[in-house]
């Protein structure tokens, strides 16, 4: 007869305790997608309900061409406003699985009379999907260890800022339904190698499919999956269940992913997915083998067919190498490549290496996103090295390549958050399930001593314990601990419970005593809690800024909303005509597609480098240089983000540098970036910044007149923290347009040619009365000062 | 009479050509002689970089002598010699065309004043200013080569073949020593295979690796990797100021907080339970509980040094 530490309700029958359990659960999920959904919620609540930031403009502006003009005309859609004069042919060079998402379910809420605006659907997007992660994730965690942890696991994924961050209402992003996919994705695949079913290999197929049609992270499942069958054959794990799993998904995964137009035959010609055909081909010659060795009984036949698989596989590999190096496999894309050697992005795609979400990551990011889950991570993941069935082996290979991944690149932190939840949650449950389980050991008082060291020492001493014969114990001692006499809910935790410890069934394990546990709960309950405070605070803080609107608190508190981006945008709507080329670096191309509707220089999808190298030249150089770029380009306007006045500082002279890089990289003879440096070699913009400097495009534009605005006091700009020069700038060939209430958005004119065929900068010093000197020409220049 | 005037008309290009040939030949003469790095003074660099060039030149701008204490200076300075090395492999016709030199801040202070320069080491490229090799940019003032790279010898050679007539041949030497090493390593590993098996095949051994690699990962220690972050600022300081930065003695202690927080966990769920005493198993669970409140504390309070906005704080 057991001790209890608490005594436990013991007229229950064991359907009531079945019913309720999966009654609380869910309610439980209920709950976690009610969070999920109603933390995501602050950027409509606090704001309004808006598209945010940059990319999620243009995914929004696809879907209403999508929903207004059907899929088909989609599908061909050429779009000659962006990318001027080159335009960009969208329907191949987008993944269309976000915006068919919203299209579908725009018309079956149509087809049921609900009169849904498209906005709203693509607002509320990522805030749906993230209950549906909360679910995918619940499922992959059950697969893990049990219900209860799968619960955790959900609630912390509903919650977590590394998630969230990518998911609130309004970001409208790839992101928003990918993370969603991906953990579907796995969880398909877990449960087809764990029955060995063709059928879940399929359902995984299909959502790689999905996930390929709506990310280009799903390069990351095209990878993870065929590593940890590379890992399990490695351990010596093959299996047929292995073999059907991963051939039915690799099949028929590979076959829909080429349906999308934008991956075609990537899956054969690319490095990136060659790791998934590899191990693919090597089943088949280990089940080949494995087929024959099972019909022949001859030691040295089997020998021999041993080294022919070896043999054939190291061929192979040979094969691909040689492929690649003979150019019928294209190598590794930059993007991919700067993830393994991290200076390669700087030094040859600029382009990349400027996007502050590919920056590393400081260990404060990591602490911000997860909070306490990242020190219960490398616990769980312990307790995947005790369990090490094949979907443990999954979740630790997870765990290393994600960690590696996020620490090079802030934004692959998305893809660590999902594990970090499950390998968080099954910890955390099994601190909750040993210290909850009301039974109390016997206490020996002779093996008092020496039966912790026995604990340690039988885990390290026999750890290459077969899995099956592991399995088998624990059964063994669910079904033990099923007849005993603890009653039903007895039974419930201390089924749950045995699982950690099933290798040593008989020994007695446990916690003596109440204290014990209500300190370890208490204070379990206790880290539960600042983590949804933590969650809370982040949330709205820090992650649910819309960044086209921007927020400051007024002196008594309330809040006060900047709109400097619309008003301006706006501006550009009513007052330009609708053929006006706009120029702005690229980050803006999308908003202005989307929210001014003016053909754009360059966008966000930024698949021309030279394109983008040409505005940063004429950002980056003078007037004189510029202006014959910007009329040969068409461009009516100019718009540069300008933070100075209320210190926003995403503004252009911050990010001024890497257009003088990008441009530098394309005319190294023109641009260098030390010219823009003071001889001290610091970025200043007051009187000491650099002549080039001073001359350039992007600088005028900037503080043109800024200084008069302080009406003959200092001129401070306050981002930068310096003085800005009394005497600002002149602009001879641009004409101040439009400048929003804060000054964050300034909009130029371009002037057409001289009607008299002067250059227009003797025009405009002839316009404003000085005579022009013919024996000196240099004293233009003075006069003009 | 005639006769003169006609002969010294036959000489003057003669002599032009001398005159004109003089600076080039020494020039040539001094690079030959000095591994291809003509050593500057003030004269020869006047010489180098005179307004009449047809030539091109790579100028390193150094302060090698140990009582300046330039140590990027001497870090680079065999970087700048291994590239014109490579470069005196080139056919003398290309090669001559273009210089390697090199001037040191105590031959040649009255260079770096006129220049204005106040940091070394500096390398200027010079474009030739007439004759063939004139740039059609009519460009006629140095370039300077950027530093972002680092002072490896590959970035410059290919950064610098962008100026010259042919790219310089720079082929990185073989590493002899890494690859003994590894080679050093592939036999031990190869000969006590049959002992460390066993190790090898302990899921423990790699429990340890991947919790160590994701200890490190998580604690940011490829930040300080790519940003070349130091291990600790000046005058001691080991917490870098700002929530995007930080310093490689931030990844240490971080992640052994997380390391020992996480074991702590482990020593609750994993040891614990099975202490078969009562009283050492409850001083066990009071032990560890106490750790982790406290190091939770430690976290979140050097978290609030790094994110001075975040209002949540333990015990400290």
């Amino acid at each position: 007869m057991t001790t209890k530490a608490y005594a436990l309700p013991s007229d229950l029958s064991p359907a009531t305790v079945t019913n309720t359990t999966s009654l609380l659960r869910i309610i439980a999920l209920a709950f976690i997608s009610g969070a999920a959904i109603a933390s995501r919620l602050f950027a409509v609540i606090n704001f309004e309900s808006i598209i945010h930031e940059f990319d999620p403009w243009f995914n929004y502006r696809a879907t209403r061409v999508l929903v207004a003009d059907g899929f088909y005309e989609f599908w061909n859609w050429f779009d000659p406003t962006a990318w001027y004069p080159l335009g960009r042919v969208v329907g191949g060079t987008v993944y269309p699985g976000l915006m068919a998402t919203s299209g579908v379910i725009y018309k079956i809420l149509h087809a049921l009379n609900l009169p849904v605006d498209i906005r709203n659907i693509c607002v509320l997007l990522a805030p749906g999907f993230s209950s549906l992660t909360a679910w995918s994730t619940y499922m992959f965690t059950k697969e893990l260890k049990d219900e209860s942890a799968g619960l955790l696991a959900a609630a912390f994924i509903g919650i977590v800022p590394g998630y969230i961050s990518r998911s609130v209402a309004g970001s409208y992003d790839n992101e928003a339904i990918a993370i969603f996919l991906l953990m579907f994705t796995f969880f398909n695949w877990i449960k087809a190698l764990k029955t060995g079913s063709a059928f879940f290999g399929t359902i995984a197929a299909l959502f790689y499919f999905y996930m390929v049609a709506a990310w280009g992270g799903y390069a990351f499942i095209t990878n993870m999956i065929p590593l940890h069958a590379l890992a399990l054959l490695l351990m010596g794990r093959y299996s047929s269940r292995l073999y059907v799993a991963y051939s039915s998904w690799y099949a028929v995964g590979t076959l829909a992913s080429m349906q999308v137009p934008f991956v075609g035959f990537q899956p054969v010609r690319t490095s990136e997915h060659m790791a998934a055909l590899g191990v693919f081909g090597l089943l088949q010659i280990i089940a080949f083998a494995e087929l024959v060795r099972s019909h022949v009984s001859s030691k040295q036949f089997q020998t021999l067919l041993y080294a022919s698989v070896i043999g054939l596989g190291f061929l192979g590999t040979l094969a691909i190498i040689g492929l690649t190096y003979k150019g019928w496999i294209a190598p590794w894309t930059g993007r991919f490549y700067s993830l393994w050697d991290t200076g390669y992005a700087k030094k040859y795609i600029p382009i990349i290496a400027s996007v502050s979400e590919h920056q590393p990551t400081a260990w404060p990011s990591f602490f911000m996103d997860l909070q306490f889950l990242i020190f219960l991570f490398p616990a769980g993941v312990v307790m995947c090295f005790r369990e090490l069935r094949d979907e443990h082996v999954f979740v630790i290979i997870y765990a290393i390549v994600a960690s590696y991944f996020a620490g090079v690149m802030v934004r692959l932190m998305l893809t660590l958050t999902p594990v970090v939840c499950v390998a968080a949650a099954i910890a955390f449950s099994t601190v909750l399930d040993t210290y909850i389980n009301p039974v109390e050991p016997e206490a020996p008082a002779d093996e008092a001593a020496s039966s912790e060291v026995n604990s340690v020492a039988s885990d390290v001493t026999n750890p290459s314990t077969p899995t099956p014969v592991s399995k088998k114990s624990k059964k063994a001692v669910k079904d033990s601990s099923a007849s005993s006499t603890t009653g039903p809910f007895g039974d419930l935790v201390a089924s749950v419970t045995s699982g950690k410890s099933g290798k040593k069934g008989e020994r007695s394990f446990g916690v003596f005593g109440l204290d014990t546990r209500l300190v370890v709960i208490f204070h379990a309950i206790g880290m539960l809690i600042f983590f949804v405070w933590h969650c809370t605070w982040v949330t709205s803080n820090a992650y649910s800024s819309p960044s086209v609107v921007l927020a400051s608190s007024n002196p008594d508190g309330s809040q006060h909303i900047i709109d400097d981006f619309r008003e301006a945008y706006y501006w550009l709507r009513q007052n330009t005509p609708e053929t006006a080329v706009v120029m702005s670096w690229w980050d803006y191309g999308y908003q202005i597609a989307g929210m001014a509707d003016r053909p754009t220089l360059v966008d966000n999808n930024t698949w021309n480098n030279t394109h983008i190298a040409t505005v940063g030249k004429a950002m980056s150089s003078s007037e004189e240089v510029a202006y014959p770029i910007l009329r040969k380009h068409d461009v009516d306007y100019v718009l540069v983000i300008f933070g100075g006045l209320i210190g926003y500082s995403g503004d252009d002279i911050n990010k001024f540098l890497w257009m003088v890089r990008i441009a530098q990289g394309v005319w190294p003879d023109e641009i260098q970036e030390p010219n823009y440096f003071t001889r001290k070699g610091e970025y200043k913009i007051d009187d000491e910044a650099s002549p080039t400097m001073k001359n350039s495009l992007m600088y005028k534009m900037s503080y043109y007149r800024y200084a008069e605005l302080f009406g003959g006091g200092q001129a401070l700009d306050r981002v930068r923290g310096q003085q800005v020069p009394k005497t600002g700038p002149t602009l001879d060939y641009l004409d101040e347009a439009f400048t929003s209430e804060n000054w964050i958005v300034r909009i130029y004119e371009v002037k057409k040619e001289d009607l008299l065929g002067r250059d227009l900068k003797s025009a405009n010093a002839f316009a404003q009365g000085k005579k022009r000197k013919r024996t000196k020409p240099a004293s233009r220049r003075k006069a003009l000062l | 009479m005639y006769l003169l005037p006609l002969l010294s008309f036959l000489l003057l290009p003669l002599s032009f050509v001398v005159a004109k040939e003089d600076p080039h030949a020494e020039l040539v003469k001094l690079a030959a002689a000095n591994k291809g790095v003509i050593p500057l003074d003030e004269r020869v660099y006047n010489l180098l970089t005179s307004p009449k060039r047809t030539w091109s030149s790579s100028v390193q701008f150094t302060a090698l002598d140990p009582k300046r204490r330039c140590s990027p200076c001497k870090e680079f300075n065999p970087s700048f010699n291994q590239v014109a090395k490579a470069w005196q492999k080139v056919p003398a016709e290309q090669r001559d065309t273009h210089f390697f030199a090199s001037l040191d801040f105590d031959n040649g202070m009255a260079v770096f004043q006129k220049l204005g320069m106040q940091s070394a080491p500096i390398v200027h490229v010079y474009p030739a200013a007439e004759g063939p090799r004139k740039s059609p940019s009519g460009k006629t003032s140095p370039f300077t080569y950027d530093f972002s790279y680092g002072f490896e010898a590959g970035p410059l050679a290919e950064s610098l073949s962008q100026h010259t007539p042919v790219p310089i041949p720079y082929k990185a030497p073989i590493d002899w020593g890494r690859w003994a090493t590894v080679a050093a390593f592939g036999v031990i590993f190869a000969v006590t295979l049959r002992f460390i098996a066993p190790i090898l095949q302990s899921r423990w051994t790699w429990a340890a690796g991947t919790v160590l690699t994701i200890l490190i990962m998580t604690a940011g220690h490829m930040f300080t990797r790519i940003r070349g972050a130091p291990n600790s600022g000046p005058n001691g300081q080991w917490i870098a100021p700002g929530y995007q930065n930080q310093f490689g003695q931030e990844t240490q202690v971080v992640a052994m907080t997380y390391g020992l927080l996480g074991s702590a966990i482990l020593m609750l769920t994993v040891v614990t339970p099975y202490t078969s005493s009562p009283r050492r198993q409850r001083a066990q669970v009071y032990l560890w509980s106490f750790v982790i409140f406290i190091m939770y504390s430690v976290l979140v309070s050097l978290f609030r040094v790094k994110n001075r906005g975040y209002p949540f704080k333990l015990l400290l």
